[in-house]
């Protein structure tokens, strides 16, 4: 079995040790695992061949994005699927998925100047965040037109969403291979104790959210932010391939899955096993 | 010499096929499977692969046929002349085989071995029984029977004889077997990698109640904590914690009843944990689990093993928990497990309990085993799995 990670570097100092020990696992189980940093090296386009039996897209830069387009359409077999990873990588895309398929989510609006914003200021704040973000990076709340004013200025879509103040901590739910993991944690989590968060055992309405979220994007490995105001759950965020922090013997498990899923591909079996049928919409 | 192995399949091929063709014998399966029989017949040959983290070996069988269980009259010649016959069936499929075994023997002028490949206790006297039930056989009884022990873990057959793949069975390197002298007669089969013991049934039980108990504790409790595999669930801290108590648990109820050098010691089982590690097994959990109710018979692997390790004044704390996760273990698709939840559903879980295993919820083991039912019960439905064993946190309510 021959997995090909894309992967960012991570700077020494990273606590997490997952990604690491995922690698390190599937490789005692036989597999042959290349780690693959598209920023590190220079890459021939025309000798660019799919020689892994299954790819990880882990890293979501522009150049390991793009890469992961050359070998999709060389007819790599991408856990998740390129496609997905793209629309996730994309938050306009990923709460038009959501919204179509019925899943709680706050009002979202996109828009191209902050002036267009302004108006829905009058019913409450708004959280302002990258279309093309992650790990809350850039994500602000938004109360006046002045902080709308605020945002560095270019060319990007605006992405606002109608702000529910969480009450709690926040919940992260992770979904390895159908099956769900929950974590709360404070918000912004600064240290790596606040990331790891503590495991909880999920609601069967939050259950229910999560397989649906996969099924709508077709993918059993992501995660998703949620948070709680007046006892209904949003979905203010999904990821493909999350950090998984906090999920109890994470690295076994993710590889454990991984493993299971090159054992398809070998197979000739569907990449993606069949999902719960009972989820409701 | 000729041997004729009644089913083809992992342990058939994969152990009982590939020592006798090593040792010299003319190979004849007999399946039911008339299109197995085809491509055997067609190819003459297998593969087995003894697969370990980064070594493997690989072995061709050659020469060998195979002969359709549909008729039994051409079965009953080819055991009227074989030296030996084998038999790797599963013990549910011996009533199914034991008036082809009859017919054969009947034919022969002199008495030979019969070596059932069956993880089953009292396989031999079971067998055998099934065999007297046959019309004419008095004369039966001159021929030797013995259970055969198998050392080897085989988990997978690789290939479809249906579309004319070559097929490849995948294994652990162990090539011993134990047989029973008590129940052989002379002249004595020579077969690679077999030894004698007068003490067989005590050899039995001492593999079910380690190996065994611990290949299914680490895949009851894997299954439960959602893994895929035997090498992922037995590298979890707590699963491995347990699988190695249970055998040590087992090894304890051994060491009262048999001595402590039958029963084994911690090197022993450290070794047999390397073997759950072993990922070139490819081994999967639900393969593992397969047949919960035969498995968790009252003499079986581990409840067996926990009312000898309670003889023994051991409680068994770890060998229930098992059989509680057992009890919880749903497949639809496996029959068994199927009954299973059948009866908990109808019949309620202290009655299951002693119907399938024998045990009074009440007291000893079975009280062991109803508390971690209990336990286990609040969170478990399907689709849920277990995320610390210590703790009990499931991943969602139902």
């Amino acid at each position: 079995m021959r997995i090909g990670f894309l992967m960012l570097r991570y700077p020494p100092t990273r606590m997490s040790n997952i990604l690491p020990e995922v690698v390190r696992l599937l490789s005692e189980w036989g597999a042959k695992v290349d780690v693959i940093y598209p920023e590190e090296q220079l890459v021939d386009l025309s000798q660019v061949r799919v020689e892994h039996d299954l790819c990880i897209l882990k890293a979501k830069t522009d150049l390991a994005l793009s890469l992961a387009g050359v070998l999709h359409a060389a007819g790599a077999a991408f856990l998740n699927p390129y496609p997905v990873s793209m629309t996730l990588h994309d938050k306009i895309m990923t709460f038009h998925v959501l919204q179509a398929a019925g899943l709680p989510t706050p009002e979202t609006y996109v828009a191209s100047h902050p002036d267009q914003l302004t108006p829905l200021l009058d019913e409450g704040p708004l959280v302002v965040k990258p279309y093309n973000g992650s790990d809350g990076k850039g994500v602000r709340v938004v109360w006046d037109a002045d902080e709308l004013h605020d945002a560095p200025s270019n060319q990007e879509p605006l992405f606002a969403q109608r702000y529910y103040e969480p009450q709690g901590r926040d919940r992260k739910i992770y979904c390895i291979g159908g099956q769900i993991f929950g974590v709360k944690r404070v918000w912004p989590a600064r240290t790596y104790e606040q990331k790891l968060g503590e495991p909880f055992t999920i609601t069967p309405e939050l259950h229910n959210i999560s397989l649906r979220c996969g099924r709508a994007f077709g993918i059993d490995l992501y995660g998703l932010d949620i948070i709680e105001n007046n006892g209904k759950p949003y979905v203010v965020d999904v990821s493909s391939f999350p950090g998984f922090k906090g999920v109890p013997d994470a690295a076994l498990r993710l590889a454990d899955y991984i493993y299971s899923a090159g054992q398809r591909v070998l197979n000739g079996e569907p990449l993606l096993p069949s999902q719960e049928k009972e989820v409701e919409a | 010499m000729k041997a004729v192995v009644i089913g083809p399949g992992r342990v058939g091929c994969g152990f009982a096929g590939q020592l006798l063709h090593a040792s010299g014998y003319e190979v004849v399966f007999v399946s039911r499977n008339e299109t197995l029989v085809k491509h055997f017949n067609q190819v003459g040959r297998y593969r087995v692969r003894l697969a370990e983290a980064r070594r493997s070996q690989e072995i061709l069988v050659t020469g060998i046929r195979a002969i359709w269980a549909g008729e039994p009259d051409h079965v009953a010649g080819a055991i009227a002349e074989a030296d030996l016959v084998a038999t790797a069936v599963g013990a549910q499929s011996l009533p199914e085989i034991a008036p082809l075994i009859a017919a054969g023997l009947a034919q022969r002028r002199q008495p030979t071995n019969v070596l059932a490949f069956e993880n089953l206790i009292d396989v031999a006297p079971y067998l055998f029984g099934l065999i007297m039930l046959t019309p004419d056989s008095s004369s039966l009884a001159q021929h030797g029977l013995s259970g055969a022990l198998v050392s080897r873990a085989v988990t997978q057959r690789i290939g479809d004889p249906a579309k004319d793949e070559p097929l490849l069975f995948v294994g652990d390197p162990p090539a011993t077997f134990v047989v029973d002298g008590l129940g052989l007669r002379p002249p004595l089969p020579k077969i690679d990698g077999m030894s004698i013991t007068e003490n067989y049934p005590a050899m039995v039980l001492h593999k079910l109640y380690t190996f065994s108990a611990g290949h299914a504790t680490t895949a009851y409790l894997g299954a439960l904590k959602g893994y895929h595999y035997i090498h992922s669930a037995i590298r979890d801290a707590e699963i491995r914690a347990a699988a190695l108590a249970a055998m040590r648990e087992g090894q304890r109820g051994l060491a009262a009843c048999y001595g402590p050098e039958l029963a084994g010691d911690q090197s022993e089982l450290q070794q047999i944990v390397a073997r759950f590690e072993n990922a070139a097994l490819n081994d999967p959990i639900a393969r593992v689990c397969r047949d919960p109710r035969r498995k968790l018979g009252a003499d079986e692997r581990l409840v067996g093993a926990a009312r000898l390790a309670e003889e023994a004044g051991i409680l068994p704390h770890k060998l229930a928990l098992a059989a509680a996760a057992a009890l919880c273990f749903s497949n639809p698709s496996d029959p068994s497990a199927a009954k299973l939840r059948r009866e908990i559903e109808t019949m309620g879980p202290e009655q299951t309990l002693r119907r399938v295993s024998g045990l009074d919820p009440d007291r000893g083991v079975g009280k062991l085993v109803a508390h971690d039912l209990g336990r286990l019960s609040s969170g478990q439905c399907r689709g849920n799995l277990l995320l610390s064993l210590e703790k009990l946190i499931w991943s969602w309510t139902a």
